[in-house]
């Protein structure tokens, strides 16, 4: 899963930090830094829910990936 | 799209016994989603109401349409200076928010944390050792929350009762008191700046009269609109939020037992509170004339986002007006949208989480006490008192 930050969007309300200090990172003024986070397997439950807990919408769950896989698997399973 | 409805004057927003103004106001929801109230503000100049989480999150970032420039606290004594960083719109106001968000940051808050939980034990201790009833307000929320701040400013603790009263005066009083009152605090803050030029401490002011933005000093003007601003934003809503909090504790044994017996759900169940009990109305000027979602707002317009009523939105939130203190995804708005952003969000969080954490493991089992009716208001922040808990 990959979290995209829209930092233009962050207001320094750091509810994603307050969810998962470890995956998403604050500058010195409390707004997020810019880049797309890559979120482990094992962090996904806790990247989740820091990114729909923002306010205003500056942390867009990409789950593309994972949806392409799954379509890859599905397709395998069944002979496709 | 007139309705009869305002934070100040409507029947839920006077002084009730064991009144519910969040739950009135979320009747909102009932009728359309923006409307024209003629006199939602305190010298009953009308507003538009907007009353969607949606529709206040796109308001509140967009800087340009809609102005935070009003110049409220000025405008009473006749004046016209903002304060800052509030009353600013950017880009003016990044420069100032980028010098005081450091002061304010998450993880600055980390380092005030075991002060701020000292002060509630010193507290709630002493309540706790001489009775098994207290009125929280006076006891306690105020005393701490007020001292926190008084102590983040640099100033002692032995005005505070002084300290609240003025604030008192200038949110809830009458017009005339609301004048005194704001006059006392623009010369209070005056002196202070003056005071800390010729001696510099280590505190707020002196980091005030000292900062520099693009490259020069502060004018006389921004340090009274920094200090002013900084000085009634954290005098009372802290205290109040801590008030509603305890009062819905005590009228629900169950989520008490629930917050005692696992202290760790007392952080999340913090913003389900801050949701259901949000005590600010954001207010702002349309710069030109615009058709907002349906509403033709002309310019110098008022628009008024009350946080009350979008976090009780049901477009926005499962259930808005019942209180589940496990609810996730909880992206309410207490403390606003967009560039201003309540700048103390993040100490006022610690403060209540704490406040509850410190209350709950050391006070047993409490309710309102028998024969007792705690009173509650609206307004510019909204109010409760004669909160008298009981657990004897």
């Amino acid at each position: 899963m990959r979290i995209i930050v829209h930092n233009a969007k962050c207001q320094g309300h750091a509810r994603c930090w307050a969810q998962a200090p470890d995956i998403f990172d604050l500058n010195d003024e409390g707004y997020i830094l810019p880049g797309d986070i890559d979120v482990e397997e094992k962090d996904e439950l806790l990247a989740s829910r820091g990114a729909r807990s923002c306010p205003e919408r500056a942390l867009e769950i990409d789950r593309t990936s994972d949806a392409l896989l799954d379509r890859l698997l599905f397709n395998q399973h069944c002979g496709g | 799209m007139v309705r009869d409805f305002s934070l100040f004057t409507s029947a839920a927003m006077q002084r009730t016994k064991n009144g519910d103004p969040h739950a009135a106001v979320a009747c909102a929801h009932a009728g359309p989603p923006i409307f024209f109230s003629p006199y939602n503000t305190r010298d009953g100049r009308g507003t538009w109401v907007i009353t969607r989480a949606n529709d206040q999150r796109k308001l509140l970032q967009d800087t340009a349409t809609f102005s935070s420039h009003r110049s409220i606290f000025a405008s009473a004594l006749g004046e016209n200076w903002p304060m800052i960083p509030l009353e600013l719109d950017p880009p003016a106001h990044g420069v100032f928010r980028s010098l005081l968000n450091p002061l304010l940051s998450p993880k600055r808050v980390m380092a005030l944390e075991p002060a701020v939980r000292e002060r509630a034990i010193a507290l709630i201790d002493m309540i706790s050792a001489s009775s098994t009833s207290c009125d929280v307000m006076k006891d306690f929320a105020f005393p701490f929350a007020v001292s926190i701040f008084l102590r983040f400013l640099g100033l002692s603790d032995e005005r505070l009762d002084t300290f609240v009263g003025w604030a008192k005066d200038l949110l809830h009083g009458d017009g005339i008191k609301r004048t005194a009152a704001a006059r006392t605090i623009v010369a209070f803050i005056d002196d202070l700046a003056a005071m800390r030029r010729k001696e510099p401490a280590d505190d707020f002011m002196t980091f005030v009269v000292q900062a520099k933005v693009d490259g020069r000093p502060l004018r006389d003007e921004e340090i009274r609109g920094i200090g002013v601003l900084l000085f009634v934003a954290g005098l009372d809503t802290v205290a109040t939020a801590i008030g509603f909090d305890l009062a819905y504790l005590a009228r629900n044994p169950r989520d008490q037992e629930l917050l005692r017996s696992e202290p760790d759900r007392i952080v999340l169940a913090a913003e389900e509170l801050l949701r259901a009990y949000s005590t600010v109305q954001m207010i702002r000027v349309a710069t030109k004339d615009i058709d907002f979602e349906g509403a033709p707002i002309r310019k110098g317009d008022y628009i008024s986002c009350p946080t009350m009523i979008a976090n009780r939105d049901p477009a926005e939130f499962e259930c808005p007006n019942t209180i589940d203190l496990a609810r996730e995804d909880n992206r309410h708005t207490a403390f606003a949208y967009g560039p201003h952003r309540c700048l103390g969000s993040h100490l006022a969080r610690r403060e209540i989480v704490i406040a509850l954490e410190e209350w709950l493991s050391r006070i047993p089992d409490f309710r309102i006490k028998k024969g007792t009716a705690p009173i509650t208001y609206g307004g510019h922040v909204f109010g409760i008192e004669n909160l008298i808990l009981d657990w004897s």
